[in-house]
């Protein structure tokens, strides 16, 4: 059913995003939302919170994303806010971007940094890994404090993994 | 004449023939009459008295004969008492020697059944202190590991400056663009 409801979802938006011209940019914005969703509790339990109206929930993502995000991202996101299917942003935001991907025949990268890469290091990662997976990527970096150091990235089934965290688990694991 | 001048007058000495002797026909005639009486007394009497004597003498025997009897039995009873008491005597001596047996082989029972529960539970406390070690060396290493790594982890965020973070950037960059 979730199955459904996400494919459904992905394609209006996609649809929506299309006809504002604004697939990069919706794409991006749900991507880094759906990731800010997943590491924050407190946010994930307010937009999930039936108690409160749902109102009073998109006011919530206005305020979070206003200024920051494309004007067609936030009435989506309040889209989903107000239907109360909120829970399926993630799933939402990942199937967007990799049908945002593919209408530009590439593959999604998510890399995961314990720092934010700059503009230069983005394009000759983004480089780099098009060279690893022979096509060219949509790079989607996510700051992730809890690797550490170094990178991971994921293309489709493959993982680069070169992160401290990972390093340290493999000495922990020898213990 | 009364009857007391009578009287004095027939005893008075000086009243017979001599004041020691009879006279002849007294002692004839008193004579006769003893004659008569221990006659008489031995036709009559002296049956009588020797039945009486030979009945006394019969049952002075007879008493005789069941002191004797009495004696026997009593002498018999005696021998049965002394018999009985013999057996009353070995049956105790045979009831303290069961119990004596029955304890100690109850004793000896108890003795070997408390060695075994000792040995079991000596077994037992064993296999626990060896299990309680184990788990505690297990828990002691867990829990190092996990401090350790916990410190590890503290040291290497803590060596973590942003240089370093540029260049495992960069290595990984170079690494990636380089695999191919």
């Amino acid at each position: 059913m979730s199955t459904a409801q996400v494919t459904a979802y992905v394609v209006a938006m996609f649809e929506i995003a299309s006809a504002n011209d604004a697939v990069s940019a919706v794409e991006d914005d749900m991507f880094r939302l759906a990731r800010a969703i997943e590491s924050n509790e407190q946010l994930r339990a307010a937009l999930n919170d039936t108690s409160l109206p749902s109102d009073r929930r998109q006011k919530i993502v206005e305020q979070l994303l206003g200024g920051k995000a494309h004007n067609v991202t936030v009435q989506l996101v309040s889209m989903l806010v107000g239907t109360g299917h909120i829970s399926l942003l993630p799933q939402v935001a990942d199937a967007l971007v990799k049908r945002a991907s593919s209408s530009k025949q590439l593959e999604v990268a998510e890399v995961r940094s314990a720092v934010a890469l700059s503009d230069a290091q983005k394009a000759r990662l983004a480089e780099a890994l098009g060279k690893a997976a022979g096509r060219p990527v949509n790079l989607k970096v996510v700051v992730d404090p809890n690797v550490i150091g170094g990178l991971v990235a994921t293309i489709g089934d493959e993982v680069i993994d070169d992160t401290v965290r990972t390093r340290l688990d493999q000495v922990k694991s020898r213990f | 004449m009364n009857v007391f001048a009578v009287i004095v007058a027939a005893e008075d000495p000086s009243q017979s023939h001599h004041w020691l002797f009879p006279e002849i026909g007294e002692i004839v005639y008193g004579s006769l009459a003893s004659l008569i009486i221990f006659a008489a007394l031995y036709k009559f009497g002296w049956p009588a008295a020797k039945k009486a004597l030979e009945a006394r003498t019969a049952g002075i025997q007879k008493e005789l004969d069941d002191s004797a009897a009495a004696q026997v039995q009593a002498d018999a009873d005696a021998t049965d008492i002394r018999r009985a008491l013999g057996d009353i005597a070995k049956e105790r001596a045979k009831l303290l020697a069961e119990a004596d047996t029955q304890a100690a082989a109850i004793l000896a029972e108890g003795r070997a059944r408390i060695t075994v529960e000792v040995a079991d539970m000596e077994a037992r406390a064993t296999a626990e202190v060896l299990a309680a070690r184990g788990r505690i060396g297990d828990e002691l290493r867990a829990e190092i590991s996990y401090l350790s790594g916990v410190a590890t982890t503290d040291a290497v965020r803590a060596a973590m400056d942003d240089r370093t973070q540029q260049e495992l950037v960069d290595n990984f960059i170079a690494k990636v663009g380089a695999s191919r």
